[in-house]
């Protein structure tokens, strides 16, 4: 499912290339969620940020924070993923999350349509393990345990916490036993 | 002091520390004054326009009567007109200017944001601030044109998002916006000023026990550095924007009732970069001044 929030701005009535405000965010939160009453389990939401040039800490709290931690405990269970950020949200965005970081003790992140700052396809704290399995999904889309544990020198057992892990952060999908990319 | 009601200002409008000089005859001012003769002066900038601003507002308040404006230099008188300083109604002029000695509205004067009132209601602040960001965007090419940075207009809008929010959210109390490229000295300087008379960042934490500090210009550094929030449980827009002003090696000042910060990201090569003072005298608010120089 794809959220083009270009478009959503306009219906929210706001103005501007520039997402900013709590109140701003709210609304944008309540019309995404009003448009994935129909949204199928392991289902991607892909908010596309195109023509959107900041988005505010506040905004971000309100919006993707909100619907990162929808994701980890809805039913049905989906996957958030961004596409189109400009340089100073992605900046905005991971200052965010360090923030929630540190003081919930629960990491997170989010994957990425595009290539970012930090040379890969996520925004957020990764070890280097996870940031390598992120990498590895993204090459080759489904995959096994067995795979993944080749590739990273990691026995099965290893590999399904560590994806598990991933898993619960809605970093990966694990579906029919299969692992893929989000 | 010109005569018993009378309060000549000194010619200290150049910066947030000379202005200081001015902050501490606030209390006579307030007390006692009828008049404030301004024939002293001969420069004001953004940051000592809004302090002053709240200075008069202050007297408003408390006194109920506006405070009255005597000799006002010509180019002063005309600087304030250009900047709405007299729109906000909050003082009083013996002579009003006339409308042939006003500066142009022109393109070549659009390297200022003149001064905008910040609601400390969250729906009407957040139009105000939305409109403060459209009429940045449009003139940002002339208020940075001496500064190059990718994505420059776009930090400016995060740091002026995050700045005016703290207004609504924290301070219990309206404030104000400015913003102005000058040179002074054969520098350029880039200054956004964003004050309020509000709560002060002390009083803002005082329910928050498990805050802790050694003395009010501590607590202002904390507010900057680590992402804690009166209100919620964590916060990140005061963080957010010292991460900016570094990155661009900018200045950030902030003065909380009787405490102040400067943080110098150009100087940092010099060793010492960030100075605190306590016991200043106590003006009411936060004020805050973003610089940049060039």
């Amino acid at each position: 499912m794809v959220a083009e929030i270009s478009k959503l701005t306009k219906e929210i009535k706001h103005r501007g290339p520039d997402l900013i405000t709590r109140p701003v965010g709210r609304r944008m939160y309540a019309k995404i969620r009003d448009k994935m009453k129909n949204i199928s389990a392991h289902e991607v939401l892909l908010l596309d940020f195109e023509g959107i040039r900041v988005i505010d800490s506040s905004f971000i709290d309100e919006l993707i924070v909100r619907l990162i931690i929808d994701s980890w405990k809805s039913d049905p269970i989906f996957y958030v993923k961004l596409k189109n950020i400009s340089i100073i949200a992605e900046i905005n965005i991971d200052s965010v999350f360090k923030s929630f970081s540190q003081y919930n003790k629960n990491e997170i992140a989010v994957i990425t349509d595009g290539i970012r700052q930090n040379n890969s396809f996520y925004i957020g704290a990764l070890s280097k393990v996870e940031r390598e399995v992120i990498e590895y999904l993204r090459i080759n889309r489904n995959t096994s345990v067995h795979d993944i544990g080749v590739f990273i020198g990691m026995n099965d057992e290893e590999v399904s916490l560590l994806s598990d892990t991933l898993f619960r952060r809605r970093l990966l999908r694990i579906y029919n036993d299969h692992i893929s990319s989000v | 002091m010109t005569d018993k009601k009378t309060v000549l200002l000194p010619n200290k409008f150049r910066d947030p520390y000379t202005f200081e000089d001015v902050i501490n005859l606030a209390d006579t001012i307030v007390r006692d004054a009828d008049c404030l003769d301004l024939s002293r002066i001969s420069f004001i900038e953004p940051y000592s326009m809004l302090s002053f601003l709240l200075l008069g507002k202050m007297y408003l308040l408390k006194r109920g009567i506006k405070l009255k404006l005597i000799r006002i230099p010509l180019a002063i008188h005309q600087y304030l007109s250009r900047m709405d300083f007299f729109k906000t109604e909050i003082f009083e002029t013996a002579d009003s200017l006339n409308e042939k000695m006003m500066l142009k509205r022109s393109s070549l004067s659009k390297t200022i944001i003149e001064i905008v009132e910040i609601p400390n209601k969250e729906r009407e602040s957040v139009k105000v601030i939305t409109g403060v960001i459209e009429l940045f965007r449009k003139r940002a090419s002339f208020i940075l044109k001496h500064w190059f940075s990718d994505n420059l207009v776009d930090y400016f809008v995060t740091v002026i998002s995050e700045l005016c929010q703290n207004i609504f959210e924290h301070s219990l109390e309206s404030g104000y916006l400015s913003m102005q490229t000058y040179s002074l000295n054969n520098e350029k300087i880039f200054r956004l000023v964003i004050s309020d008379s509000g709560i002060g960042i002390v009083k803002s934490f005082e329910l928050n026990k498990e805050i802790q500090f050694d003395s009010p210009a501590k607590l202002i550094e904390m507010a900057l550095t680590t992402p804690i929030s009166s209100k919620r449980e964590y916060g990140y827009g005061l963080c957010q924007v010292n991460s900016i002003i570094e990155r661009l090696n900018g200045m950030i000042y902030i003065r909380s009732d009787n405490a102040s910060l400067s943080t110098l990201y150009n100087k940092t090569r010099s060793g010492s970069y960030i100075f605190y003072k306590n016991s200043l005298s106590p003006f009411s608010g936060t004020q805050i001044s973003i610089s940049l120089t060039a």
